[in-house]
């Protein structure tokens, strides 16, 4: 054997043991995969070749505070593809039916649904003819799927309250931010392994998960309430013009929100169009310097202190001068002269509150302004609220307490103040904000229920009552003269704000606002209105945001069926102007009731037959228009109808159950009540003849009036 | 002049049997998907396998018996012919192209690779030239560089079609004979150099070789992209375990493994027999080799002992090519797995090659 043999034999012998060992290497490698990271690749091949479908969770419904549907989730489809399984068939003619069923796009729609994933959606909630239309077709890779998707068929209505989702069904804004977890529910899958072209394996496995609905809202909200409060803003727009304007209306004894609405305000539905500006919600996020309207603080915090007492005296010299200032009175050159505490509030006097502020000193007023819940968030169900601006204690001078005195060198948010407000209607106890009232689930059962939460004690009852009696002569015959309201005692204060710019305040930029409660001894609802910047030359609080109240406290008291009584004072008084004093007819003959309202100034409108007034709506001792009709119901002379006797069915649309029960009492009719609210509908026709005795069944429902253009 | 003929090397051919086996095995169960899917007939794959297999069985056995040293005299004429293959593959419309590449030749009904021709014939050359002129080798210019140039134009052609990974194995079995023969160790680091430095260029020169080779260092960074293929194999034999999910309950060749049945076969083994059935495979090779070396170290004649070097080796690198892409411990590069994958021509001339090997293996002479 050669030299040259025996070096080939040399190399192929090394060959054999560096091949050998490379396979070795190998079969190392295969184990390193095989066992050592097996559980990981089995784990993550297993998720790759499932093929994961979401079926969406329904979303829950927003009801007013009686059950009445704000926001409900319908239906809809969407379209969806799986691209493995479009491009097994003829993704070309797929896109293009698509395309043109969806009015997209070609290219995008193919480039969709080629996408290198396994899940991918066409569009979402679709029209449902289109999406019928998509699914007579058949195509092949291409599946509806059912979503839920928001409808707010209120449009503007409570808007800001309500919020909007986004085209993923989550919260975006409002109760649907804030509450989306409540709301949004789970997300059930349906989870098959597939190949991966998108079709299901032999002996694949499968798994479904149901969703989970989301749970149900309760507002504190009070869809009636809510519709005064839109309309009063709807008239304020159009007669103001102004930058924006909100109205909180609040049960004092709860805390809850009963109305908040907002101008200017947007379509939910529309959000992605409106100015961030028409989203905002004021009522929590205007940051605004109250004037006047804040004047109760000081007043309330000075009682309760000792530092006044109603009738300790007062001298308006026209201005006050604190440091090298001079704060003038609202009223300068003239001057308010002597006055009482009293009158000192009911004149909403500047100079009288700086000497109150500066008597109750700066440790002290802080100590109230915070307990009243200024400069910290009230803790509302709302997202984005403000927290209002104070000035920081170390920095404070005398200057500052005497402008704080009449609300200025403050800002404070609506929401604040409307709870402070609410605090002394509710005999000085601070109650926390509150928008929701329970939580149900799907089912309807209650999950949580939200209690009315004091917060804290901030001045006697005994204080709070005296500032409710002040606060009434304020409307009786004060600077809140135009929020008096006949036959409620009405508690309020006015205010006008010189909005501050650059470089001190701005002519003609006023904030004009009204806070005040009804009926003030027993106060019901408390109500702020808050005016942003009215154009046309009117501002004043009392001029423009007094009315509103009024007309709101109206409607809401009415509907709320407190019982209206006239002070004396009010009988005595009526007769001038536009409104008369409705006589009491009842229990006249029909001749003489015509006569005496013909001398009143009504006519008369006459509903049954008999000769003897059995009814009249309205009743009397109400003012009511001049030349209006006053509906008298005929019967016999004796009151009552008798058991048997035929009677004529009145028209009751309008009237309260109250009224309703009344006027059919008087006819003998038995009043089979469906619902709460006004008369909508009753089952027996007026005019209808019928027996005495007999039951009729009416109708009511809460009084919704069409929001005004 | 030759020693006695005796009977075959049966451990060689034990080895080479059980692996077809296999392979008829796991074309069937890694096909069948697919089979269905394209072709309405789970069984059509293997059929063309079980007759390719025949055919490539029955040249085997044919070659085995045609004494090896004839092919010294046939050599060059082989190498011709082969070249010729090479270029005609790639005229158009002459040259079938599948998947961007044009490596095939239609003969009637068949289809060969020119590349598979180039392989045997490549080797039975090198092993006469190197045998031939052996002396020689010593010297790069006169020794070395003539064999170097057929080799760098075999592979420029390969690399036309193109097929990188075919051009790789085919210089690898080259180096491996030259080293074999007794080039010294001075040239063969400056040849390994020079051949990386080749194979880096038509990576960096390709864009799609490119980004093969990133996603070979991070197949995650592009799970749906160029991780794909290198991903879903670690997937199947990930799944596998120690035995495996059993046999066709392979659930990755449901079209994510791409190349079931041919490159990526291992992965669907892998998954279906487990660390088990991949193992023996690759200890099979190992029989495979150590039978092949073997051969090359019992006989006598240089060209018999460098032919089965040369055989033994370029199947060799093959499989440790396959199997290294689909452990994704090497780049992936489109070379089959020698025995097991479905393809034809390729099966017929690497057991046209065995035959060679086993007619060697009959004349040696063990000590």
């Amino acid at each position: 054997m050669s030299a040259t043999n025996i070096i080939i034999r040399k190399r192929i012998t090394r060959l054999f043991l560096v091949v050998g060992t490379i396979l070795i290497l190998l079969i190392g490698r295969l184990a390193w995969i095989q066992f050592v990271r097996g559980e990981e690749l089995r784990e993550k091949a297993l998720a790759n070749r499932m093929d994961d479908i979401p079926v969406p969770a329904t979303r829950g419904t927003i009801y007013d505070r009686n059950g009445r549907e704000l926001v409900v989730s319908i239906s809809s489809d969407s379209i969806c593809a799986f691209p493995p399984v479009v491009k097994s068939g003829d993704a070309e003619k797929t896109a293009r039916e698509l395309a043109r069923i969806l009015d997209l796009e070609y290219d995008d729609v193919y480039k969709r649904i080629t996408k290198n994933t396994n899940f991918e959606y066409v569009q979402r909630k679709v029209d449902i003819e289109k999406s019928k239309e998509i699914r007579d077709l058949n195509l092949t890779g291409i599946d509806i799927i059912e979503e839920s998707q928001r409808s707010y068929s209120k449009g503007k209505f409570a808007s800001h309250i309500l919020g909007f989702v986004g085209m993923d069904n989550a919260g975006l804004d409002g109760i649907e931010l804030k509450l989306n977890k409540e709301l949004a529910g789970i997300p059930g899958r349906i989870i098959t392994e597939k190949d991966a072209r998108g079709r299901e394996i032999p002996q694949a496995l499968h798994e479904h998960e149901e969703p989970v609905p989301g749970n149900n809202i309760y507002l504190t909200l009070d869809e009636t309430i809510q519709y005064f409060a839109e309309r009063e803003l709807d008239n304020v727009m159009a007669q103001y013009q102004p930058k924006g304007a909100t109205v909180i209306v609040m049960e004092p004894r709860t805390g809850a929100v009963l109305a908040m609405a907002n101008r200017p305000d947007y379509e939910p539905a529309e959000y992605g169009t409106t100015p961030a500006e028409n989203r905002r919600n004021m009522a929590i996020q205007f940051n605004y310097e109250p004037g006047s309207t804040f004047k109760v603080i000081p007043a309330a915090s000075a009682l309760e202190e000792g530092v006044v007492k109603p009738e300790s005296r007062f001298y308006d010299k026209g201005y006050a001068v604190v440091g090298d200032r001079k704060i003038k009175c609202w009223r300068f050159p003239r001057t308010h002269g002597s006055q009482s505490f009293e009158e000192v509030v009911m004149n909403s006097c500047n100079p009288g509150f700086v000497e109150i502020g500066l008597d109750l000193g700066e440790e002290r007023f802080y100590q109230y302004i915070r307990a009243f819940g200024f400069g910290r968030k009230t803790g509302i169900d709302l997202p984005g609220e403000a927290t209002g601006i104070l000035i920081p204690e170390k920095d404070i001078k005398p200057i500052n307490i005497a402008t704080i005195s009449i609300g200025q060198s403050i800002s404070v948010t609506p929401i604040q103040l409307i709870t402070a407000v609410s605090a002394l209607a509710n005999d000085g106890l601070l109650m926390k904000p509150r928008l929701v009232n329970k939580i149900t689930d799907s089912s309807g059962k209650v999950v949580r229920t939200e209690e009315p939460e004091p917060v804290r004690q901030v001045v006697s009852k005994s204080t709070a009552r005296q500032l409710a009696g002040i606060l009434e002569k304020v409307v009786n015959s004060g600077t809140g003269r135009n929020a008096y309201l006949e036959g409620f005692r009405v508690a309020g204060k006015t205010g006008t704000a010189q909005k501050a710019g650059p470089g001190g305040y701005v002519e003609g930029r006023y904030v004009a606002s009204f806070a005040g409660f009804a009926p003030a001894d027993d106060p019901q609802v408390a109500i702020l209105v808050v005016i942003d910047e009215p154009q046309g030359g009117i501002y004043y609080g009392g001029q423009i945001a007094a009315p509103v109240f009024k007309n709101l406290a109206k409607d809401i008291l009415r509907y709320l069926n407190v019982t209206p009584e006239l002070s004396e004072e009010e009988i005595k008084n009526r007769s001038d102007q536009a409104e008369v004093l409705v006589p009491d007819v009842v229990n006249m003959s029909l001749e003489d009731a015509q006569d005496i309202l013909r001398e009143a100034g009504l006519k008369a409108r006459i509903e049954g037959e008999g000769s003897w007034v059995v009814e009249q709506q309205p009743k009397g001792g109400i003012r009511f228009p001049a030349g209006s009709q006053v509906l008298i119901y005929l019967g016999d002379k004796g009151g009552t109808v008798p058991n048997g006797q035929e009677v004529t069915m009145p028209d009751l649309t309008g009237l309260t159950m109250r009224e309703a029960g009344q006027l059919l009492g008087r006819l003998g009719l038995q009043i089979n009540a469906v619902g709460t609210g006004l008369v909508s509908e009753q089952k027996t026709a007026p005019g209808t003849k019928l027996k005495s005795g007999s039951t009729v069944t009416v109708v009511f429902t809460p009084q919704v009036p069409e929001p005004s253009p | 002049m030759y020693p006695r003929k005796k009977s075959p090397d049966i451990l060689l051919f034990t080895a080479i049997i059980m692996l077809l086996g296999l392979g008829v095995i796991m074309v069937y169960s890694a096909s069948q998907v697919t089979a269905f899917e394209r072709l309405d007939d789970t069984f059509y794959y293997l059929k063309k396998q079980m007759v390719w297999a025949l055919l490539g069985l029955t040249a085997m056995v044919s070659v085995m018996k045609i004494d090896y040293w004839r092919y010294k005299k046939l050599a060059v004429p082989f190498l011709v012919i082969a070249f010729l293959l090479l270029i005609t593959v790639l005229l158009p419309g002459i040259g079938t192209s599948v998947k961007g590449a044009q490596r095939w030749l239609a003969v009637g009904p068949m289809r060969i690779q020119p590349s598979e021709v180039i392989k045997l014939s490549l080797v039975v050359f090198m092993a006469y030239g190197l045998s031939r002129y052996r002396d020689r080798l010593r010297s790069f210019v006169t020794g070395l560089l003539p064999f170097l140039l057929i080799l760098a134009v075999a592979c420029i052609l390969i690399l036309l079609q193109p097929d990188l990974g075919t051009a790789v194995s085919v210089a690898g079995t080259v180096y491996i004979m030259l080293f074999a023969a007794g080039a010294r160790g001075k040239h063969l680091l400056y040849l390994a150099f020079a051949g990386i430095a080749a194979v880096a260029l038509a990576i960096i020169l390709e864009p799609y070789r490119m980004s093969r080779f990133m996603a070979f260092l991070d197949p995650w960074a592009d799970p749906r992209g160029t991780g794909f293929h290198i991903i879903q194999s670690l997937y199947a034999l990930g799944s596998g375990g120690l035995f495996g999910l059993g046999l066709g309950q392979s659930h990755q060749k449901f079209f994510y493994l791409p190349e079931q049945h041919t490159d990526f076969i291992f992965a669907v083994l892998g998954e279906e027999l487990g660390f088990f059935g991949g193992s023996l495979v690759i200890l099979l090779f190992l029989v495979f080799i150590w039978r092949g070396f073997k051969i090359a170290l019992s006989t006598g004649d240089p060209f018999a002992s460098l032919l089965a070097v040369g055989i033994t080796s370029m199947i060799a690198l093959q499989a440790i090519i396959n199997i290294g892409v689909v452990t994704g411990s090497l780049p992936v590069t489109g070379i089959p797995l020698p025995f097991i994958s479905f393809g034809g021509s390729s099966l017929v001339f690497t057991l046209t090659g065995i035959g060679v090997l086993l007619n060697i293996s009959r004349y040696t002479s063990y000590r």
